[in-house]
C-alpha cells in the first residue's frame, strides 16, 4: 500500500492511514486505555513499517473504525464529494489498485462517456502470507500468539459441531462452500 | 460500545464481525460518514470529509498488531 500511495500521489489520490484498537494486543503492544496508548503504538508502527502516509488516529472509542464496520484491516476508496467507490473486508493493494483505476478512470471520462455509477458487489481472493502474520504476533507478544492460537481452536469446534440450524451465510474470510463444508 | 470493550485485551475473534461489515456498515454508492480524526504528526483534529474534498481517497485502517 505504500507504493501504490507513491505511484499514484501525482493523481490527486490522497493515502491515508486511520488507526484503530490493536488487533491482536499482546505484552510489548498492549490495548489502549488512552489516546496516549494510541499514539505511542501508532508512532511505533509508523517506525517499524516506515509508514509515508499520512496518519490519524480514530477517537478512543473507535467511531469511525466502528461504523465503517469494524474490521481489522479495511480499506475504502472515496470519491470526490464523498461517494464510496470501494470497501473490502481486507486490504490487498492488487484489488485495491484495480478498483483505483476504474475509479479516476469513471471521474476523468463520465461525462464524455455518458457513465452513470450503479451498485455492485462481487468477492476478491488474496494470499496469506501466513509466516509475516505469525511474525506480527510474536512481535506483540506471547499474549497475542496464544489468544489468536485459542479463536482457531475454537472456530474449530463450531465447525466440527454443526446443527439442523442453518445460520444465513456469513460473509468473510470464515465463508466455505457447501461442499468444503461436507469435507468433499 | 464502551472504550473498555472496543479496546478490548484479549482477542476473541468471530464471524460477527464479516457479517456486521457486509450488512451493517456503509455500501458502495452511499455517501461515505465523517468523524474527526487526530493527525499523529501534528496532533491537530480535521474532519475526515476534508479528505474528499480535492480528489479521491484510499483510506485503510488497521493496527501495529
Amino acid at each position: 500500500m505504500e507504493d501504490l500511495h507513491a505511484r499514484y500521489a501525482d493523481r490527486a489520490v490522497r493515502s491515508v492511514f486511520i488507526y484503530t484498537h490493536e488487533a491482536h494486543p499482546g505484552e510489548n503492544y498492549r490495548h489502549h486505555t488512552s489516546m496516549d496508548d494510541k499514539r505511542a503504538n501508532a508512532q511505533a508502527f509508523v517506525d517499524h513499517s516506515n509508514i509515508g502516509r499520512e496518519m490519524f488516529l480514530d477517537d478512543l472509542n473507535g467511531t469511525a473504525h466502528r461504523t465503517y464496520g469494524g474490521l481489522p484491516n479495511m480499506t475504502w476508496i472515496v470519491g470526490r464529494g464523498g461517494f464510496i467507490h470501494y470497501k473490502s473486508a481486507w486490504t490487498n493493494s492488487a484489488d485495491v489498485e484495480d478498483a483505483l483505476n476504474k475509479v479516476l478512470d469513471f471521474q476523468e471520462n463520465r461525462i464524455r462517456n455518458q457513465w452513470i455509477p450503479f451498485y455492485s458487489e462481487r468477492s476478491a481472493w488474496s494470499t496469506r502470507p501466513m509466516d509475516r502474520f505469525r511474525e506480527g504476533l510474536e512481535r506483540a507478544g506471547p499474549q497475542a500468539v496464544s489468544d489468536y492460537e485459542a479463536m482457531l481452536e475454537a472456530n474449530k469446534a463450531k465447525r466440527a459441531a454443526p446443527s439442523e440450524d442453518v445460520a444465513p451465510r456469513v460473509p468473510g474470510n470464515f465463508y466455505k462452500t457447501e461442499e468444503e463444508d461436507s469435507g468433499k | 460500545m464502551l472504550a473498555t470493550d472496543y479496546n478490548y485485551d484479549v482477542f476473541t475473534g468471530g464471524q460477527e464481525d464479516f457479517l456486521d461489515f457486509a450488512m451493517h456498515a456503509p455500501k458502495v454508492t452511499m455517501r461515505a460518514p465523517s468523524f474527526p480524526v487526530e493527525e499523529l504528526a501534528t496532533g491537530t483534529t480535521l474532519e475526515m470529509k476534508d479528505f474528499w474534498k480535492t480528489g479521491v481517497t484510499v483510506i485503510e485502517f488497521g493496527s501495529f498488531t
